[in-house]
């Protein structure tokens, strides 16, 4: 071995260590992180308001990612015009109250845009060990904190975050039900339809939106792309098309089409050619699909072995294999874009709809939600570490959030009256 | 409860124990310990008392809250108001997963000072007060020991 390879082994594992996360998100020793966000410092006036809105969504978005331990600011005993820089900070105050990472953001307004620099340290070795800036409109500060936010989970955990990701729901207000888009946290929401019954939206890859639609008096599949007009795709000649999902290329689409007798589930291009049906049962439904992360199969709700079970195939219609083999009402399969796991709706014995999910591989079922009103609908987020779902826990039906394994469940801020269903987080 | 379902029921002796003042007495109070000075060490300028008790060793490091001389309040080493004490407390991470903290108080602090910041702990959920003793100038005794055991 020469000198350099040498020197080169030598070097390879602390360019590893360096790399290495500093938060394991799984396994048993996950433990949230003691994390102390000081209270931003706002240069000028006129940047107070928005750094106002920019703190909270910025706050929203490290709580809900569960990991951390949020370390209420109303114990903080540091000056608070405590410097930003290593040199300037007290570190003992940070440890006092408990924190092991301290974030520390500066706001600042010039020519329409807001810009913020952002450090993480290291309470226990008083070092700066992360900076990062940003900058956007001032009329958008909720971008800009997910930004932010989005560079301080990728600093913890080598991994993206789900924080610059949207979501899609339906919206009921009066006698319409109306598909909405929406950053990942429901802000910034702008409605799709205008009216009618609009049903069970997806997100593409490219930021499409497919939904089913009365609008023509059966269910129908619509396509909106991002900016522009709304096409039916053509899959659903006189029967009854309903629950569409998107492959993670956003190429093709899965869906459930009905006639008196029966639904199946077919696939076919985004534009309505090379369709394919997968399913083939002379009775009964066949529904929900959502496709694995590779694309190379679906998983999909049939009711063959007399009860509504969360099955797999490949997408040919091949290789059907049942997963749940527990509780008689399993519906709404979600694939964890990580692959392992399918979260999944079910009714338990006391007739209350819970979260669950099961491995794919060894068919093990771990619950997610319990005691909490119905909890429905679960949607991973583009990176695997939360689910998306809609819960009755504060009366009408509304969207919460909540990691993989069922913990640190939050409401989405700043719903309105109206009931949410359906979401879909966008891959 | 137990007494309303004994309507009627003039004679029939309370077989339970009425728990209620019980647990009044236990939430006032409060286990304390004496701990010794070398391990803490803080920005706060105070005069320790002298103990002879045998002290707890610490074996790691809690929250320290210091009174000095002037009355003067601190959580390690920052000044608190002492009306903010408690709400300081009951937000405080390390307080709230210890249940413990060690009080580093002057000895020509008045009594009612002391009382006054150990009963803000306590109702911000502190169970477990430390007091911080001067081992140096007052008989600590294990140490004397240890000093006779080398020669």
């Amino acid at each position: 071995m020469n000198v350099k390879a040498l020197l080169l082994s030598l070097l390879l594992p602390l360019a590893a260590l360096a790399q290495a996360p500093v938060i394991q998100i799984s396994g048993a020793n996950f433990r949230p992180l003691p994390l102390a966000v000081s209270a931003p410092l706002v240069q000028g006036d006129e940047a107070k308001a928005p750094a106002g809105k920019l703190d909270e969504t910025l706050m929203y978005d490290l709580r809900a990612s569960g990991l951390f331990q949020m370390l209420d600011r109303a114990s903080f005993l540091a000056d608070a015009k405590e410097g930003v820089t290593a040199g300037s900070i007290k570190f003992a105050r940070w440890a006092d109250v408990g924190a092991e990472a301290l974030v520390k953001y500066t706001v600042a307004q010039e020519n329409g845009e807001l810009r913020v620099e952002a450090r993480v340290f290291n309470v226990g070795s008083g070092r700066e060990e992360f900076k990062t800036t940003h900058g956007a409109p001032v009329a958008v500060p909720h971008k800009l904190a997910h930004q932010v936010a989005d560079a301080i989970y990728r600093h913890f955990t080598r991994e993206p975050s789900p924080f610059l990701s949207r979501i899609t729901y339906v919206r009921k207000s009066g006698t319409n039900r109306d598909v909405w888009v929406a950053d990942w946290d429901g802000r910034n929401a702008k409605q799709v339809t205008k009216g009618g019954i609009n049903l069970l939206p997806a997100l593409g890859p490219d930021g499409q939106v497919a939904y089913t639609s009365y609008r023509q008096g059966q269910p129908d599949l619509f396509l909106q792309q991002e900016e522009g007009e709304t096409v039916r795709l053509k899959t659903a000649e006189g029967q009854m098309a309903t629950g569409v999902a998107f492959s993670p290329d956003g190429k093709r689409v899965a869906y459930s089409l009905a006639d008196g007798e029966s639904a199946q589930v077919w696939v076919a291009d985004t534009n309505g050619g090379n369709r394919k049906r997968l399913t083939d049962t002379r009775y009964g439904i066949n529904s929900s699909p959502s496709w694995s992360p590779d694309g190379k199969r679906i998983a999909f709700v049939s009711n063959r072995g007399g009860s509504p079970q969360v099955y797999v195939m490949n997408t040919d219609g091949s290789g059907v294999k049942r997963l749940t083999f527990q509780g008689n009402y399993n519906q709404t399969p979600d694939w964890s874009p990580r692959g392992d796991l399918i979260a999944f709706t079910a009714r338990d014995e006391r007739n209350a709809f819970d979260l669950f999910a099961v491995n794919v591989e060894t068919g093990k079922i771990t619950r997610l939600t319990q005691d909490q009103g119905n909890n429905e609908e679960p949607a991973f987020s583009p990176n695997g570490r939360l689910i998306l779902f809609t819960s009755t826990r504060n009366g009408t039906p509304q969207l919460f959030v909540m990691t993989a394994e069922g913990n640190n469940q939050m409401p989405l801020p700043g719903q309105e009256k109206g009931a949410y269903l359906t979401p879909d987080w966008g891959r | 409860m137990g007494m309303g379902s004994n309507r009627g029921g003039g004679r029939v002796t309370m077989s339970e124990i009425n728990v209620t003042p019980m647990v009044d007495v236990m939430l006032v109070l409060l286990i304390i310990f004496m701990v010794t000075a070398p391990l803490i060490q803080q920005g706060v300028k105070v005069n320790l008392p002298e103990a002879k008790a045998a002290p707890v060793e610490a074996a790691e490091k809690k929250l320290v809250l210091s009174i000095d001389a002037q009355r003067r309040v601190y959580i390690g080493e920052a000044e608190v108001a002492l009306e903010e004490l408690e709400t300081k407390l009951a937000a405080n991470a390390k307080a709230q997963a210890d249940k413990e903290l060690y009080l580093h108080a002057d000895r020509d602090v008045p009594y009612g000072v002391v009382v006054d910041v150990m009963a803000a702990a306590q109702r911000a959920g502190v169970t477990n007060v430390g007091m911080i003793t001067d081992p140096s100038a007052g008989g600590r005794a294990s140490n004397k020991g240890k000093k006779e055991a080398k020669r």
